[in-house]
């Protein structure tokens, strides 16, 4: 046994799989000690926010202190933020149309070609050829130029409760930091909002956590059905093996996604919890474990081990127990993480076709993944909405796969080479 | 003086391991086969019979690797030979080999006389296959196997037939010399006879010249071989005719080995054979010294001290042991 | 011959059982489970709550033609009978349309799409399968994780990857659809341009996720067959190494043929779930429309469309594997 476990620990493969497993695991379990929102709250408005550190504004303005930094770029980056390249050759374009000679501009001279712009510019004035798209760009620009090189702060203002006039109350000047520790309100966001405002990150590691939790009961179940028919069609044999090996071949070959999408429309989606969702896919997914377990005994039924065990009166549950469990432990416990991550990949087809676990409680990677689907997070860039969810299945799956080839290559000396 | 069929001269190959390591399982072995002659050998599993037919074959591939030695085929040295030429000239029409594994040395799906086709048309592309197909029926039926043979897939012959069809083929091109690595040993008491038979009987068609047979079953060699040689832990230990090795053995570790030819049972012999106490040495890295020394009960300090070289005694006697004959005969006649 | 044909009828017969089992489960599975999506649709038939003329039209068409207030063995027979005529009823969610019109016209994609790619996956990964064992050092280290990768990469996971770089990244190929939008289907140049381009995205994530899977199966085979005892008494008879090599990844192949009949049917699914992603107008996407709209004559005809194409794929490909494995015939003769 300890003999095993050393050279399992030593192949390559297993204790890649095994590191990025735990890895998975330790975040898992680890995350929501320190961030301790319900994963499902919906935190933003609007859909899709990208991932970064949100600053709460009121608070900055407001901050207790602030501090003034003289940086040399602070001016250039802020007008970069709202002019980009783009812009400006959009700008030059539209001046050479609006009769601007074209040695005249100089898109990298910003304060004489906004000067340019603000003289010539004109919303009315119709290009020829310019959909309506485009102007409309125009006007969004024309519009976030406004006071673009202005060297004064923003005056903050209140209604004065006596007189009703607005009265300066502050003014925050361009120069002015504050310092993001002493912000009562940030909120780092590191994989952005959902399509429903939720906080992804908190989210992903939670239906993570979920749906390792449907395969391991999904592979449970699979396995323990698998092993225990797989035990009794291969040692007692005769009709009962006939039978059983007629179901497993049925059902090898009946396509388990089927039967899965049958079911699960069937129960329909108030009662499709995640633990249901993993009970079927363990119900519907043994046949393989099944086969190979049963082909595992009938090798080692007529062993001598086993025939003594036999003469010496031992009880067919001692004999299974004792002569013939420990010998197909290696393949049964491959079997299962292989139907774990089997079992992860089911959940998440499922729920991308909607069939999955009902939506309100948990989320499992799945539903993630379905719900940026729906909203079409790929095709309109919010990578942050399905990108990670692959990573992380990827990650679950190739981990598992990697140390059950790692396990095949001890216990199957054959394909070491 | 017969002409000699086969020479080998200081032959020495090596396994390189996945893990980079050298297993020397045929050290300078030298041997030598008249026209006519067999000759057996013998040994405990493991002491590197196989890996000697094998390397007899002079075509190498991983991981057995050629070190160095020479091995002339009737005149010609074959050593120093390109593989393909080798592959080409030599395998299946000078020297021939059968398996130990027979069971398994067929591909599975590929008729008999698809295989025959395929050795027949590697040494000469331009075999017609009638002529071929011929051939095989007239060589199967002179060996006594039912023609039928040929239109069979593997799968569909039993444990013995298989065995005598791979001899057949193994001899298809009538090779000078048969390599034939326990062809025998796994198959029940009738079938074993028949294989033997079939050897014999190989020799006596003049199909082949001169023979090797390894088994460690001794008193199947002393029937069968005219000559015997004894290894352990890769080296020849003992050489001589049969009735010299078995009736009058010098290196203690034939002693040892043929003490167990007296006892009449069959399930006894085996158990004496591995009855010798203790284990081979491991041929990563064996001792210095005699290689025996360790489980030899004549053992004495100066046995550990520098490799022994093989003694030449008579005219086709060797043994490898830094005792005198005298000395050995009279410990034995002690004991 | 006469083994082929023993062969021949011994499949045959299976085929029959795992129909007649896949028509059973088809019909029971949803009868079974507490949702029922059939008892649902008569009690609210027979509540008459339907608001809509046209639902109302619906469920009474359903249960006449499924005869709902018959004993559950009729019901059965008349469900087999039914759909052995192509009759599945009409779709709630695209009314008027009925269930088979709309199966029809996505049938046809499904098929032009799947089996050309799952063929090409499996050629593609078993020859990729074969050059690792065969080639070993650097290819093979590169290959096995990579198609370890591939292989547990959602097969949904690929096909959106693909999408995200070459439809919207690099805008190569459309993001959706299995032709122009603004076309209607006909002959002309523009429009088979058009369904060529709209193909490639999704069949390439198919092939993709095929090869994977192949590509380690073939490895380990041929590994195996490799190191078998014939391989090394062959050489010592002489026979050249690409003969050998070619007995090898002959014997090596056969099982993986077995091996595509049994993973037909998880080759489709994860097939259906890209034809989703790319919205191709396939039965993926008839499925997908079948669970929005809540439409179970629709699922329920498409999941035993899908099943019978499986039993088939599975039985053409057992019928190959008897051509093409000398031993069938040899063992079935006596
Ligand atoms: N492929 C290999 N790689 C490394 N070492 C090997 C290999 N094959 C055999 N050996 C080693 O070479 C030695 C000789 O093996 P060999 O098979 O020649 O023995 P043998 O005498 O034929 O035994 P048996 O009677 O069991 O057939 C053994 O110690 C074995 O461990
Ligand atoms: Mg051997």
């Amino acid at each position: 046994m300890k003999h095993t476990l050393q050279q399992v620990f030593r192949s390559g493969k297993f204790v890649v799989g095994f590191i990025i497993f735990c890895i998975l695991l330790l975040i898992v379990l680890i995350y929501p000690l320190i961030v301790t929102d319900p994963p499902l709250t919906i935190i933003a408005q609007g859909t899709f926010f990208p991932p970064g550190i949100y600053v709460n504004t009121y608070d900055s303005v407001n901050s207790p202190s602030t501090y003034i930094l003289n940086l040399e770029n602070a001016g250039v980056k802020r007008i970069a933020s709202k002019l980009s390249d783009e812009d400006r050759l959009a700008m030059q374009e539209f001046l050479i149309v609006a009769g601007v000679p074209a040695e005249d501009i100089d898109i990298t001279n910003t304060p004489q070609l906004l000067e340019q712009w603000n003289s010539n510019y004109d919303p009315s004035k119709n290009i020829s050829g310019m959909t309506l798209a485009r102007s409309r760009y125009f006007q969004r620009l024309n519009t976030s130029l406004k006071g673009l090189l202005k060297p004064e702060g923003e005056i903050l203002a209140a209604i004065n409760a006596d007189s009703g006039d607005l009265e300066q109350i502050g003014l925050v000047n361009q120069n002015d930091y504050v310092n993001v520790g002493e912000v009562a309100n940030v909120r780092l966001l590191a994989l952005g909002t959902d399509n429903f405002g939720r906080d992804m990150l908190t989210e992903l590691v939670r239906a993570a956590g979920v749906s390792l939790l449907i395969g391991l009961v999904a592979g449970l179940v699979a396995t323990l059905i698998g092993l225990v028919l797989g035990l009794v069609s291969g040692y007692i044999g005769g009709i009962v093996d006939d039978l059983i090996m007629f179901v497993t071949n049925l059902f090898i070959v009946i396509p388990s996604f089927v039967l899965l999408i049958l079911i699960s429309f069937s129960i329909g989606q108030n009662k499709r919890g995640a633990f249901t969702i993993a009970l079927v896919i363990g119900l519907t997914s043994w046949v393989w474990t099944a086969r190979a377990v049963r082909s595992q005994v009938i090798s080692l039924r007529n062993r001598d081990h086993v025939n003594l065990s036999k003469l010496s009166g031992h009880s067919i549950f001692h004999i299974i127990l004792n002569d013939i469990l420990p010998y197909i432990a290696s393949y049964v416990i491959m079997a299962f993480i292989l139907q774990i991550s089997s079992a992860i990949l089911v959940e998440a087809s499922l729920s991308i076709i909607g069939l999955g676990p009902r939506t309100t409680e948990v989320p499992t990677l799945g539903l993630l993944m379905n719900w940026a689907m729906i909203y079409q997070a790929h095709i309109i860039g919010k990578w942050w909405a399905y990108f990670p969810v692959l990573v992380v299945i990827a990650l679950i799956t190739f981990s598992m796969n990697l140390m059950n080839t790692g396990l095949d290559q001890v216990f199957n000396p054959a394909l070491r080479e | 003086m017969a002409k000699v069929m086969l020479e080998v001269k200081d032959l020495t190959t090596k396994y390189i391991t996945r893990f980079r390591e050298n297993v020397y399982a045929v050290d300078h072995v030298s041997l030598k086969v008249e026209e006519g002659k067999s000759l057996g050998i013998a040994g405990e599993s493991g002491c590197g019979k196989s890996t000697l037919a094998l390397s007899l074959m002079g075509y190498y591939f991983p991981p057995l690797h050629y070190t160095s030695g020479d091995i002339i085929i009737d005149g010609t040295n074959i050593s120093t030979m390109k593989p393909d030429e080798i592959r080409k000239k030599i395998l299946g029409q000078e020297i021939a080999y059968i398996p130990q594994a027979a069971m398994n040395a067929l591909n599975p799906t590929r008729k008999i006389i698809n295989l025959i086709e395929d050795v027949i048309q590697a040494h000469d592309p331009k075999a017609k296959k009638k002529e071929i197909y011929d051939l095989a029926v007239e060589r199967f039926e002179v060996l006594g196997l039912p023609a039928e043979v040929l239109q069979k897939y593997p799968v569909e012959l039993s444990g013995g037939m298989k065995q005598r069809t791979v001899i057949a083929i193994s001899v298809i091109l009538s090779p000078k010399i048969l390599i034939a690595d326990e062809p025998s040993s796994a198959l029940d008491v009738t079938s074993q006879k028949m294989v033997i038979k079939m050897l014999l009987d190989l020799m006596e068609h003049g199909f082949i010249k001169s023979m090797i047979f390894i088994t460690h079953e001794l008193p199947l060699l002393y029937n069968v071989t005219d000559d015997i040689m004894v290894m352990y832990a890769g080296q020849i230990v003992e050489k001589g005719t049969a009735a010299q090795t078995v009736f009058d053995p010098l290196h203690p570790y034939a002693k040892g080995l043929m003490g167990s030819i007296i006892v009449p049972e069959r399930g006894l012999r085996d158990v004496k054979l591995t009855a010798i106490p203790g284990v081979p040495p491991n041929l990563k890295n064996p001792p210095h010294g005699c290689r025996f020394a360790e489980r030899c009960r004549y053992v004495v300090p100066e046995c550990k001290v520098h490799p022994i070289e093989m003694l030449h005694i008579a005219d086709n006697r060797h043994y490898r042991c830094i005792f005198s004959e005298e000395y050995l005969r009279k410990a034995y006649q002690n004991d | 011959m006469k083994g082929y044909r023993k062969y021949f009828l011994n499949k045959i017969l299976w085929l029959l059982i795992t129909l007649v089992f896949a028509f059973i489960l088809n019909f029971i599975l949803p009868r079974m489970m507490p949702g029922d999506p059939v008892a649902a649709i008569v009690a609210r038939l027979a509540q008459g709550m339907s608001n809509s003329t046209g639902m109302k039209q619906v469920y009474e068409q359903y249960t006449s033609l499924f005869g709902t207030n018959l004993p559950l063995y009729q019901q059965f027979f008349i469900y087999v009978n039914n759909a052995l005529h192509g009759n599945f009823g009409i779709s709630f969610s695209q009314y008027p349309r009925t269930v088979s019109d709309i199966l029809k016209s996505s049938l046809i994609w499904t098929i032009a799409l799947q089996f050309p790619a799952i063929i090409v996956g499996w050629i593609i990964g078993n020859t990729l399968g074969a050059l690792a064992a065969y080639l070993k050092k650097g290819f093979d280290k590169v290959l096995l994780p990579v198609s370890i990768f591939i292989s547990n990469f959602p097969p949904f996971g690929m096909a959106v990857i693909l999408l995200v770089i070459f439809a919207v990244n690099l805008k190569w190929f459309p993001t959706s659809g299995g032709y122009g939008f603004d076309l209607i289907p006909n002959l002309s140049w523009k429009f088979v341009w058009s369904v060529i381009v709209h193909y490639q995205l999704p069949f390439w994530s198919i092939v993709l996720i095929a090869i994977g899977g192949q590509a380690i199966g073939m490895r380990s085979m041929s590994i195996y067959e490799l190191n078998a005892d014939y391989v090394k008494y062959s050489r010592f008879l002489g026979i050249k190494d690409r003969k050998i090599v070619w007995y090898v990844f002959r014997n090596a192949m056969l099982p993986q043929v077995t091996g595509l009949a049994l993973s037909i049917g998880t080759m489709v699914s994860g097939a259906l779930i890209a034809e989703i992603i790319f919205s191709y107008p396939g039965l993926g996407t008839t499925l997908l429309n079948g669970i929005k709209g809540q439409d179970y004559p629709l699922i329920s005809a498409t999941t035993l469309i899908i099943t019978l194409m499986v039993l088939f794929a599975n039985f053409v490909v057992e019928l190959v594997y008897g051509l093409i494995d000398p031993r069938i015939k040899a063992a079935q003769a006596d």
